[in-house]
């Protein structure tokens, strides 16, 4: 909610280039909302509305996309830009965590959660939370034994067949 | 049953060894992320909310209810003495718990702030026990009808109480609704929306939505404000308050309990709403209102006070009616949900055992609050080393292993993903994830309801006004929505103005003045609650400079 006034408050030229466009940018929110309403109304009347006697199954998305449709065009009119924080440097770092999110996911399916979360953890510490080696290799190693002791042996979870368990199965 | 033997009953439940293990655990995890700046009571719950399957339900809601008045008294803590709310009701402790921290009376103002979480705590618990099953008999003749009446009021309660915005909050229940009719249609067993995908046909799972929305969400974007926090060296001496100023605050203890359990039992109420109308009513009692922002005692006890009290009467109306007042509750309520436990009117005499027992819990927990606090207090700051890094890295990897180990899945690890990426992007565009999960809890049984009406009815919409409850509900929602189209075009008029210099202003010396204007009149409250949810960040990014 400051960001906008930040960026319109410097006289600075580079961050009222910015600003600008930021101006621009920040009605894809509500548009991609308005969207997704109009995506949904056609859905729910392909469902089948049925009668109000006897609603059909689509009846009730129909009614729940016709009000998303609604405030989304509202709001792209309408939508007070001050909300909007400013897309930082931060914000490159969230991206990069969320990519690496991802792709825990995927090693996770194929490899098991030690190797997994192991990995997971040492990205996350040292380059997301800047700890030094030793503090990043030694939680992550505690942390990824606790975490197994807690899920797997504690609680029984099922996790995915990992390279860990074949070394021990086998 | 009458509430005498249920009373016996709650207690022979919540003094099982297991039950106390777990309040134990709630209100110590409560402070602890009451202390934590970066993580709040909610995204706390939604971590842990696969945690919660593998306890019986009662256990599960003692939990989860420990871990929410529990942050209450934990926020306290960094608002006195870093000027930091660990959570956003505490935003208020702020203004006068730090000017006393300044002048040396850190423990005193801390000390108080537990003696009064306490009580308010206790008259809540009080109130609930006398006024939950009258309450649910009057529930139990609800029929469909009064239910969409009923969830339609909550929704809207929590998009008018929760943001700046109403407009945005609106468009998120509509999504949180719509994202609710995914999987097979209750009644035809139609697939809905499901693209094919097998995975769907159940719907999307709750905890999945919740933990991406608000845990996922929310560390993403506490990760993003890179603030360093600052540990507190000196030593708290005396925090056992004194005789003066038990006296002194007394008044607002009391005048803030029984405020805060009736801001609590309202739909959208709860901790943030519940402070600031406390403060506003201090400020306005008080012989010289100009004390307050520099250290008056009062100023911390009757927030304090006030949304403990909240905190516990916002489980009267998700404990009889089934409709959850905020997102905390709504997400206590998907965990019973789960459980194949529908809270609503017949929940006091079908499942006794978890309505008294969460009751009895709260007496005991606040108890266990009391003792923690008070000598714990230096054991709770040094919390405050912990690194965010440290924190988000084992955050995330806890809600990834805990969403897979619901539904042994691993379509629901990239629900928790998509859905942490929407909420971060919500975060940063000013949506709130509030009314969208409240919406998604609310949705199937909404849509049910209305279904069912409409049946009854033979498709006339007249059932809703005609009934005297619903009438009575949707004339009380039509007024809101009158007085709020009102007041709104004043409101941008102020805060129009207002906002840069609130927080410029915040940020210098006196925090209350313009504070003041938002907590002094009560249609005003939307766009308050709005901004201490936003406060932290504001306040926070300089304050720790400042020390």
């Amino acid at each position: 909610m400051h960001g906008s006034t930040s960026a319109s408050g410097t006289p600075a030229e580079g961050t009222t280039d910015r600003g600008h466009r930021w101006r621009q940018l920040h009605r894809i929110a509500p548009l991609l909302l308005l969207v997704l309403g109009v995506v949904a109304v056609f859905g729910s009347r392909r469902l089948g509305l049925g009668e109000l006697t006897a609603p059909g199954p689509g009846l009730w998305p129909f009614i729940v996309s016709l009000l998303l449709t609604g405030t989304a065009a509202v709001l792209v009119l309408l939508d007070p830009a001050e909300d909007y924080e400013p897309w930082t440097r931060g914000t490159v770092r969230i991206i990069a965590g969320l990519v690496s999110l991802g792709v825990f996911i995927l090693l996770f399916q194929t490899f098991g959660f030690v190797v997994s979360a192991f990995l997971m953890l040492v990205l996350w510490l040292r380059v997301f939370g800047g700890e030094s080696w030793r503090w990043t290799l030694g939680l992550a190693a505690g942390g990824t034994a606790v975490m197994y002791l807690l899920f797997v042996e504690l609680l029984g979870v099922p996790f995915p067949d990992g390279l860990v368990d074949a070394v021990i199965g086998g | 049953m009458d509430s005498w033997s249920g009373i016996v009953q709650g207690f022979s439940v919540a003094l099982t060894p297991t039950n106390l293990l777990y309040v134990f655990l709630g209100v110590l995890i409560g402070t602890v992320i009451g202390v934590l700046p970066g993580l709040g009571p909610t995204a706390t719950i939604a971590l842990l909310l696969p945690i919660t399957y593998t306890v019986e339900p009662v256990t599960a809601v003692i939990l989860l209810a420990g871990i929410y008045y529990g942050s209450m008294y934990g926020g306290t803590i960094t608002s006195v003495l870093l000027r930091l709310p660990g959570e956003a009701a505490s935003v208020v402790t702020t203004f006068d718990g730090y000017q006393m921290a300044k002048q040396g009376r850190a423990g005193p103002a801390l000390g108080i702030a537990a003696v009064g979480s306490y009580i308010g705590g206790t008259v809540s618990v009080i109130g609930m026990i006398l006024l939950a099953p009258p309450l649910a008999q009057l529930a139990v003749s609800f029929g469909p009808p009064e239910y969409v009446a009923l969830t339609v009021l909550g929704i809207l309660l929590v998009t008018y109480l929760g943001t700046g915005s109403v407009l945005k909050s609106l468009s998120m229940a509509a999504l949180g609704l719509l994202l609710a009719t995914i999987g097979l249609d209750p009644i035809t067993g139609t697939a809905r929306f499901t693209f094919g995908e097998v995975a769907l046909f159940n719907g999307l799972d709750f905890v999945a939505v919740a933990m991406g929305l608000f845990g996922v969400g929310e560390i993403l974007h506490s990760l993003e404000r890179t603030d360093k926090v600052q540990a507190v060296t000196s030593k708290i001496k005396g925090i056992w308050p004194t005789r003066k100023d038990f006296r002194d605050s007394s008044g607002a203890i009391g005048r803030g309990s029984l405020l805060g359990f009736a801001i609590g039992v309202l739909p959208g109420g709860g901790g943030v709403v519940s402070s600031l109308a406390s403060y506003a009513m201090e400020k306005r009692r008080a012989k010289d209102p100009s004390r307050f922002g520099k250290g008056a005692i009062e100023g911390v006890a009757g927030p304090e006070t006030a949304n403990n009290a909240s905190s516990t009467s916002a489980f009267i109306p998700l404990l009889t009616l089934g409709i959850p007042p905020n997102v905390v509750l709504a997400l206590i309520f998907g965990a019973l949900l789960v459980q194949d436990i529908t809270p609503g009117p017949q929940l006091i005499e079908q499942e006794p055992e978890i309505f008294w027992g969460v009751i009895a819990s709260m007496v005991i927990g606040n108890l266990m609050l009391l003792a923690l606090n008070i000598p714990l207090v230096g054991f709770f700051v040094q919390m405050l080393r912990v690194r965010a890094g440290i924190l988000a890295a084992f955050a995330l990897l806890v809600t990834m292993a805990g969403v897979f180990s619901v539904n042994n899945n691993v379509f629901d690890m990239w629900v928790v993903l998509g859905f942490g990426v929407i909420g971060w992007l919500m975060k940063k565009t000013g949506f709130e994830p509030g009314p969208l999960v409240l919406a998604f809890v609310l949705g199937s049984i909404l849509e049910r309801a209305f279904r069912q009406s409409m049946l009854l009815s033979g498709g006339s919409f007249d059932i809703f006004v005609t009934r005297p409850i619903s009438g009575g509900m949707f004339a009380f929602m039509a007024l809101i929505i009158i007085v709020s189209a009102i007041t709104s075009r004043r409101r941008k008029a102020v805060f129009g103005r207002v906002d840069p210099a609130d927080v410029d202003e915040t940020d210098e010396t006196d925090p209350d003045a313009d504070r003041q204007v938002a907590a002094e009149g009560s249609p005003g409250a939307d766009s308050t609650t709005d901004t201490p949810t936003d406060g932290p960040s504001g306040s926070t990014s300089t304050t720790p400079g400042e020390r």
